[in-house]
């Protein structure tokens, strides 16, 4: 459940421009100059220490790259989770946009047999979006999962690449499909999961080995972890000021938008976009590199 | 004859596809980069001596004759949480941000910018990261003290344990200032 492709090939095969890449700048005025896309292994040595001797950047890198090289540190598995929540993204975009079709084409309305409604799907989604950024981050930084306040605890210090992931999880996973109301949303949508639904799920069947306990044990867990930040996602959201119609105002400038209609432009950026592994790979590379400069 | 004109064509095209594909390489080989120049060790091998990761002046000793002597199992990283300076001193937070075998870290924030990153690592993962203080002329408690590259200044306590602070923004007197908040005499007797 990892991949042994060296770091700084992970990370400058991220592409420089793009949707995802747009996207992310156009959530700039969230977050200001939290985040640089900085696609360049070098680049990131300099940006996380400070540092431009060419020997000292050298033994940074290979003292990072001796420790993702080992799969029992946990970052490779870190950029795995990533990854993974951009699949789960694919399937609730998928499944989303056919309900738009149900919806909008009466000769398609079976179609609202076989999927569920958009609102449930989006919750579940964000829900374990959330659970994931939870495992990645015990997995980058080997704090225990089941030690949620912790979790709680950093999501406050959050900056840099981790910051504009929340924010863009907020704005692209949260409001924009699910409305102010997007925590209440969740929260019911994982309660009303049952853990047979949840076992079945893919994405969380991928994560469930990451976190403590039965099935029963990591639903609670889950859910304590979204109400132990509830405070904070909401105060976030409140300070930063993360509206629909702000956040459509910035996507319509970048992807064209023929239906002002939340829920189905969300749904098209589920499909197309991949911020989750983007961010999420700059961050391991930025926390990898921490280290390194740590320990040589 | 016609024929033989197309099979001689389609031999053609094909060796001449055959030829591209391998002048380009054919199977997305990603292009070399200065971080391939070497396959990184394992971790848990010992590493041999290598220059030093500090200034100029203070670049390490060449590596000994004999081989060295094993190195004990690393600490874990947990084990260094109570040798880091208190949360809230001067105003400034303190939350540790990462917490491995051989390996704490935490991040000292102040009106919510990040001001430094402060570390403590068992050099038995690293061992190379020792040589550097045997030229150390600056001492903090009876311990080595260097400064490596612009922006650290690190301590060895007991020979083992490296001590960083990490900072971008501060001078190396106020980094030095960090230093002396830990509680190096506890950590030299783990």
């Amino acid at each position: 459940m990892s991949d042994s492709t060296p770091i700084f090939r992970v990370l400058e095969a991220l592409p420089q421009g793009g949707l995802t890449v747009n996207l992310l700048k156009g959530l700039d005025y969230l977050v200001p100059g939290e985040w640089q896309n900085i696609t360049s292994f070098e680049g990131m040595i300099r940006a996380v220490s400070g540092e431009d001797d060419q020997s000292l950047i050298q033994a940074i890198g290979e003292r990072a790259l001796q420790l993702y090289a080992d799969p029992q540190e946990g970052y490779q598995r870190a950029v795995w989770v990533y990854q993974k929540l951009d699949s789960v993204d694919k399937v609730a975009g998928a499944a989303a946009a056919a309900q738009k079709l149900g919806e909008r084409f009466s000769a398609l309305s079976f179609m609202n047999k076989i999927t569920p409604k958009a609102d449930t799907t989006q919750a579940i989604d964000a829900g374990l979006k959330f659970a994931g950024e939870l495992v990645a981050f015990c997995l980058c930084n080997g704090i225990p999962g089941d030690r949620v306040a912790d979790f709680a605890k950093s999501l406050v210090q959050y900056g840099k690449e981790d910051k504009m992931r929340l924010a863009a999880w907020l704005a692209f996973d949260c409001i924009l499909p699910l409305g102010p109301d997007f925590l209440g949303k969740i929260t019911g949508g994982l309660q009303q999961l049952t853990t047979s639904a949840l076992s079945g799920n893919g994405m969380f069947q991928q994560i469930a080995s990451y976190l403590p306990g039965s099935i029963q044990e990591q639903k609670k867990l889950l859910e304590t972890n979204l109400a132990q930040s509830s405070g904070f996602l909401t105060n976030f959201v409140r300070s930063h000021n993360i509206t629909p119609q702000g956040v459509l105002d910035k996507v319509k400038g970048i992807i064209e938008v023929t239906d002002d209609r939340l829920d189905y432009v969300a749904a098209t950026i589920d499909l197309a976009s991949n911020f989750y592994e983007h961010t999420g790979v700059q961050s391991v590379a930025r926390r990898l590199i921490s280290r390194a400069y740590g320990e040589i | 004859m016609k024929t033989r004109e197309l099979a001689f064509a389609v031999v053609g095209t094909f060796a001449c596809g055959l030829l591209l594909w391998a002048c380009c390489g054919g199977d997305d080989a990603p292009a070399p980069s200065r971080w391939d120049t070497k396959s990184p060790p394992a971790i848990t091998e010992t590493a041999p001596a290598q220059p030093s990761a500090g200034a100029p002046t203070e670049a390490a000793p060449a590596a000994p004759a004999a081989p060295a002597a094993p190195e004990p199992a690393p600490q874990e990283g947990g084990a260094f949480n109570t040798f880091f300076p208190g949360d809230g001193i001067d105003g400034v937070s303190r939350v540790f941000s990462q917490e491995k075998t051989g390996f704490a870290e935490a991040k000292l924030t102040k009106d919510g910018t990040e001001i430094a990153v402060l570390s403590i690592s068992d050099t038995a993962t690293n061992p190379a990261a020792r040589g550097k203080f045997a030229s150390a002329t600056d001492k903090l408690d009876g311990h080595p003290v260097v400064v490596v590259g612009k922006s650290q200044t690190s301590v060895l306590v007991k020979d083992r344990y490296q001590v960083k602070v990490s900072s971008q923004t501060l001078t190396e007197e106020e980094r030095k200032t960090w230093l002396q908040k830990f509680n190096l005499s506890g950590l030299a007797g783990l």
